[in-house]
């Protein structure tokens, strides 16, 4: 349990070949923009001298200089299918469904590694003055695999899936800013809006946006840069390069999609060659991967919740004191040294981190581990015990609420944990039980992340606060352009967060993936694991 | 008699069905959640639930689902997965292939091995051989599966790399890769099912081996080899098959675990996913595959203890 990630040991004679694809990115970066800001923060990251990371930059740039392959094929395993697997993308809510949406559809816009909106299928976007219109324009010359041309009434059909009173989209609520949608031509679309969002862009990016032909449910036929061949819900789905692709499209001949849910069996199937891809590897795994060569391990900043909800408007939550002792409370050091082993960084009680750029408040104070001050504010409180809600819904969670109980008894505080399973937990405790745990992909937006968890009156407003001032500034902030006016409203709305909400956040997950050594081009966009899904149409092998 | 016996097992057969399948519907309701929340799940709102819901049929009271199940499935029509839409039929035909195909290779192997295994221990009661085996028996069967199969992984495969690690099936093995693939998981079940059944065997016949009869044919001069395989094991067939049965049975319905570490698209691991999103037609499906699965494998084993020993035909 001592052990340091990266490891030390391995420092001495780093080569650019060891790095973790995320590394390798930043050393990228470095070459590309030669800026030595770049060069300083790989150097902190690897922990290594000037003169190392000199070397890695040269490696990184030979990297760079190798083209990708064409060829070979891929087996990625996920942790969870079932016979709930879609192809559906209205109904996609698992890494596996993305994943297939990935390799199969293509939405209107994608997200770079930076989060930025780029062109997809819209060939451009562009909005009037206040952000409250949006015209796409649609690629030409694009087709579905079963030979039909795509154009604006498909891309119409598809969005208008996701509102309407008979839509069960599970993207209903966060397009719902969107009244209608128009066709201006056989290739342009228009979005009216019921005020400003300088978001839309980055939402037609959201793995439900899928565009699929007029008429069908998805059933497989997109115009994305594989086929499918085969799909069988809660077994495998095998996936063939569209040769016909409108752009220049995958570099390996084909995939397959499946999952094995037991974390021990994905990694050694990882780990023995047969699978080489592996969705969400837990922080005890990381030593076995790092132990041998053939695989790595892909570990991407992102604001991973690990999130303690003390609903708002019932006890013991309605207490301000009782949140704040549970604050108080958090060894966040440990949990992001000891249970992330490292993989994860420091929340500060607001769902926002470093991942999100910019918009990140860094100058908010960081809330420390502080028994004193939990023991007073739950003294204050005049609560004794309370009782916890846990399902392992993101890695390392049920061991920092144990953490927890073992911290709250050395003040004589009686914290029960009653361990739930995952299934049924949505319906059944989140939001229900007035102190229970969440977890939340990464939002593409600092706006969305807060919006859809502190919004007054958002629907998955987890922990029931409900405040004005946030209601305005979530608004205010989307036509803000000034980038200082921009920050200070995002800065006072996670203070608004960190001081007044009934939301504990000690940690942020990294996104932990494990890739065969020889897969090359990984993305490392951090809206979810393996790159955002992002993986089918830029890997190729070496 | 022994017709008459069997028509009437099976009409008990079927209402034992009926039974689990009420039960299984009334269990599966009591969870918390309904496939629609589960298919939503975090995502869910009250407007997309009752969309969802009206689509699924789930807002109609329950007791108007279940006999409307159970009308369909009488005409032979398994219904519709409500969590992915696909057919009941289509989900469950390449899984009982996979779920025949394993249960069977299993017991082509551990019957034969447990059986003679059994015999020879039996034979040679108190020999070094005899203690091994006895040893052995009880240590596996106080390893659970699932540390047997982990073992086997870390050794067999991420070590040795002999084998595969995980039983996935692309579906055009040819014969020697199709043995390679299952190779693991079949281990795994054969070292798991055969020490209930060789402990059974020695059992069985140690057990006849104390009777009158037995003692008259040691007194008589005939061999122990003789004595057993035409005296006891005949008499003493009865509980070995019934104990066959049950480890059948259970190679057909209990093996979630060693499916879920080698992934391997069984029956028993679909069961559970249905359990898991609530998926009900699929839950029922799969339940009456298995109690089916009990219902037949007890009944020839019943059938063979009547015909191994002429005594149970004529019941006093």
């Amino acid at each position: 349990m001592t052990e340091e990630f990266p490891p030390k040991a391995k420092q001495a004679e780093i080569k650019f070949s060891d790095l973790t694809p995320y590394d390798k990115a930043l050393a990228e970066k470095a070459v590309k923009s030669k800026s030595r800001r770049d060069m300083l923060k790989l150097m902190a990251v690897t922990g290594v001298t000037a003169a190392t990371a000199q070397n890695l930059i040269s490696g990184a740039g030979k990297a760079m200089a190798e083209t990708p392959k064409k060829g070979g094929s891929v087996r990625m395993a996920s942790n969870l299918h079932g016979p709930d697997d879609q192809l559906d993308p209205a109904l996609f809510t698992s890494t596996i469904d993305y994943t297939r949406g990935r390799a199969t559809y293509n939405s209107l816009i994608q997200h770079a590694d930076d989060l930025s909106p780029q062109p997809e299928l819209a060939e451009s976007f562009e909005s009037n003055d206040d952000a409250s219109v949006w015209n796409f324009k649609i690629r030409k010359g694009v087709t579905f695999h079963d030979g039909s041309k795509m154009n604006a009434d498909d891309v119409i059909y598809s969005m208008n899936r996701h509102k309407g009173e008979d839509s069960k989209s599970v993207i209903k609520s966060v397009l719902a800013s969107i009244v209608e949608w128009k066709k201006v031509g056989e290739y342009e679309v228009q979005a009216v809006l019921d005020g400003s969002n300088a978001d839309i862009p980055v939402l037609m990016g959201l793995f439900q946006t899928k565009i699929i032909k007029n008429g069908t449910t998805g059933e497989g036929n997109g115009t994305g840069p594989f086929k499918m061949d085969s799909f069988e819900p809660g077994v495998k789905s095998v996936h063939s390069r569209n040769e016909d692709y409108w752009r220049e499209g995958a570099n390996l001949d084909g995939c397959e999609i499946t999952a094995i849910t037991d974390p021990v069996a994905r990694v050694n199937a990882l780990i023995a060659g047969d699978m080489q891809m592996a969705t969400v590897i837990e922080p005890k795994a990381f030593r076995q991967i790092e132990a041998v060569d053939n695989v790595k391990l892909l570990s991407t900043p992102a604001a991973l919740q690990l999130g303690i909800c003390c609903l708002k408007n019932t006890a013991p939550g309605e207490n301000d004191d009782f949140v704040k002792g549970m604050q108080y409370i958090q060894d966040r050091e440990r949990i992001v040294n000891k249970i992330l082993r490292g993989a994860g960084s420091l929340g500060n009680d607001t769902p926002i981190s470093a991942a999100h750029g910019a918009d990140f408040c860094s100058e908010l104070p960081q809330r420390a581990y502080d028994p004193e001050k939990a023991k007073f504010h739950f003294e204050k409180a005049g609560i004794k015990s309370a009782e916890l809600f846990v399902a392992p819904v993101t890695a390392g969670i049920e061991d920092t609420a144990l953490l927890m109980q073992a911290n709250c008894a050395k003040i004589g505080f009686d914290l029960q944990i009653k361990k739930v399973p995952t299934d049924g937990y949505w319906g059944a405790v989140w939001m229900n039980e007035p102190l229970n745990v969440v977890t939340w992909n990464m939002r593409p937006t600092a706006n969305s992340q807060l919006a859809i968890q502190f919004g007054p009156g958002a629907k998955w407003n987890d922990t029931y606060w409900n405040n004005d001032r946030m209601g305005e500034l979530l608004k205010a902030s989307l036509s803000a352009t000034d980038p200082a006016e921009r920050h200070a409203m995002y800065c006072e709305m996670q203070t608004l967060v960190h001081e007044g909400s009934g939301m504990v956040i000690p940690a942020f997950s990294n996104i932990n993936d494990g890739i065969a050594a020889n897969i090359m081009g990984m993305p490392t966009v951090p809206l979810g694991q393996l790159g955002a899904c992002e993986w089918p149409e830029r890997i190729w092998l070496a | 008699m022994m017709t008459q016996m069997v028509l009437r097992r099976i009409g008990i057969g079927f209402v034992t069905l009926l039974v689990v399948s009420l039960i299984v519907f009334m269990g599966t309701s009591i969870l918390p959640g309904d496939v629609a929340q589960i298919i939503l799940g975090q995502s869910a709102t009250e407007e997309t639930l009752a969309v969802l819901r009206a689509e699924l049929g789930l807002d109609q009271p329950g007791y108007v689902r279940y006999f409307s199940w159970l009308g369909n499935m009488v005409s032979g029509d398994l219904g519709t997965s409500k969590a992915g839409g696909a057919s009941i039929s289509s989900l469950i035909d390449s899984r009982l292939g996979n779920t025949m195909k394993m249960a069977g290779l299993v017991a082509l192997i551990s019957i034969p091995f447990s059986v003679s295994l059994g015999l020879y221990a039996a034979m040679h009661p108190g020999t070094w051989l005899d203690r091994s085996v006895t040893f052995m028996t009880l240590s596996t069967i106080s390893v659970p599966e699932f540390f047997i199969a982990t073992l086997l992984v870390l050794i067999l495969a991420v070590e040795l790399h002999w084998l595969p690690s995980t039983a996935y099936l692309s579906g055009n093995e040819s014969g020697v890769q199709l043995l390679k693939a299952l190779a693991m998981p079949i281990l795994t079940l054969v070292i798991v099912v055969s020490a209930q059944m060789i402990r059974m065997t020695r059992a069985g016949i140690l057990n006849v081996m104390s009777s009158p009869y037995i003692e008259m044919a040691i007194l008589k001069g005939v061999p122990r080899r003789r004595i057993i395989l035409r005296h006891a094991l005949l008499n003493a067939i009865g509980p070995i098959v019934n104990v066959i049965a049950l480890n059948l049975a259970y190679l057909v319905s209990g093996v979630v675990i060693v499916e879920t570490i080698f992934a391997y698209p069984g029956l028993a691991k679909l069961m559970i996913d249905g359990v898991q999103t609530r998926d009900l037609p699929l839950v029922q499906a799969c339940a009456m595959i298995f109690c089916g699965t009990y219902v037949i494998l007890i009944l020839i084993a019943d059938v063979a203890s009547i015909l191994a020993n002429p005594r149970l035909r004529h019941p006093k």
